[in-house]
């Protein structure tokens, strides 16, 4: 069965495609973690819990106790 | 570990406010009969809204039932303690000040007891929080906080309702 050229994606060509990673490369590559995403999540965390102080000690504690 | 620290911190300060400046939820546990609220006891009629103690402060009787606050609306000094005393005639309902702490549910069958004190003078809403009928959306009351001096000594009208004579 004849094949269109035209009609394949690059990924059929071995030229575009590069080798499968070895094991060993994707754990050197994992090896670090992603630092990027533990900063995000902290910075976001840290500003819940500041934000959490503030409203405990500058809002619900200055309107005193109903007890 | 940097989340078990911050939990941590958050609970000893929830804990220790808690013990040292009794900032906790209203712990306050009565019983009374729903049934005969308007037939005896405290919450008759003529003892409804505001009253003032010998030491000088508050207090602030009110029943609610579907869909109003009564008395509607209430007279209290600024910068005095002031002790919301409510009940329910009906159903489950809410109770919230805004601007102050108090926030409780109004159970039938018990009384909600409450402490806070208004730092500035205005009329504040006090709406029904938890939804109790067809009707909630409408069921809100007012608190006015008016100057000490002219709370020296309020009417029988004005313990009842915010109009002066």
């Amino acid at each position: 069965m004849p094949v269109d050229e035209s009609n394949q994606s690059t990924a059929h060509s071995p030229d575009h495609v590069d080798v499968p990673a070895s094991s060993d490369q994707a754990v050197q590559a994992l090896r670090n973690g992603p630092i990027g995403a533990y900063l995000v999540a902290s910075i976001a965390v840290g500003l819940l819990f500041l934000g959490w102080l503030a409203f405990y000690f500058l809002l619900f504690m200055p309107r005193g106790s109903i007890g | 570990m940097i989340m078990a620290a911050m939990l941590l911190v958050m609970m000893a300060i929830v804990v220790l406010t808690g013990i040292m400046g009794a900032m906790h939820p209203s712990s306050n546990v009565e019983v009374i009969d729903p049934t005969s609220l308007h037939l005896q006891g405290e919450f008759v009629e003529s003892n409804l809204g505001t009253a003032v103690e010998p030491d000088g402060s508050v207090t602030v009787r009110i029943i609610a039932e579907q869909y109003e606050f009564v008395p509607h609306c209430v007279q209290v000094p600024v910068g005095t303690a002031v002790k919301f005393r409510l009940t329910s005639a009906d159903v489950v309902h809410g109770f919230l000040l805004p601007d102050t702490n108090v926030n409780t549910m109004v159970v039938p069958g018990f009384v909600a007891e409450v402490r806070t004190r208004f730092a500035k003078e205005g009329e504040y809403a006090m709406p029904c929080h938890e939804f109790c009928g067809l009707g909630h959306h409408a069921m809100w009351a007012h608190v006015r906080v008016v100057p000490q001096e002219r709370f020296a000594n309020p009417t029988s009208v004005e313990r009842i309702g915010c109009a002066t004579q």
